[in-house]
């Protein structure tokens, strides 16, 4: 499904969510790359009941790949596993 | 070179031959193509642009860097006859 551009100050302090319905925290800023344009890492501020140790820690922030945005809208929804940067376990047939 | 988006909000935008085009006063982004579309600019200069909108958006690939100013491709002339060059992108 093909989403819409957004505005970055539309963003700002937008709740952070998991795909399986876990509240990650708020999201304070975003990395980007001047020269490309790409968006590289969200920074997000984490909840206090979220355990950081799975997470690339940035002093009270924690930073997860653009790549694991999956939705944006009321709520920024993340895949959890992408975000911890892990790749999805390889399924066995 | 790695920033924070909230770094280029506010920063005056100059083109590369050193005419003032305005202010960043928000970036678009592109979700799906992980990539900033564009710059919305408020506080325009009314000589290069022929609009009557408070401010436009620019695409963000004739932005050619970004520090204590951003310095984007020659624009001047490009909204002389047709706005819709800003719609196009």
């Amino acid at each position: 499904m093909k989403m819409a551009n957004v505005f970055a100050k539309n963003l700002s302090s937008k709740q952070v969510m998991a795909t399986d319905g876990t509240e990650i925290g708020i999201l304070y800023n975003i990395v980007m790359d001047i020269r490309t344009g790409d968006l590289i890492d969200l920074i997000v501020k984490p909840d206090m009941s979220l355990d950081t140790s799975k997470y690339k820690v940035d002093e009270q922030y924690i930073l997860l790949p653009f790549e694991s945005v999956r939705a944006i809208k009321d709520y920024i929804v993340v895949d959890k596993n992408i975000a911890r940067g892990l790749t999805p376990e390889p399924v066995e047939i | 070179m790695r920033a924070d988006i909230t770094s280029l909000f506010g920063l005056n935008i100059y083109t590369e031959t050193g005419t003032y085009v305005g202010k960043v006063a928000d970036l678009v982004l592109d979700v799906d193509e992980r990539k900033v579309r564009g710059l919305a600019v408020s506080d325009i200069n009314k000589d290069i642009f022929d609009v009557t909108s408070r401010g436009v958006i620019l695409p963000y690939r004739w932005v050619i860097t970004a520090g204590d100013i951003v310095l984007v491709r020659n624009v001047v002339n490009k909204f002389r006859k047709a706005n819709k060059v800003v719609e196009e992108d």
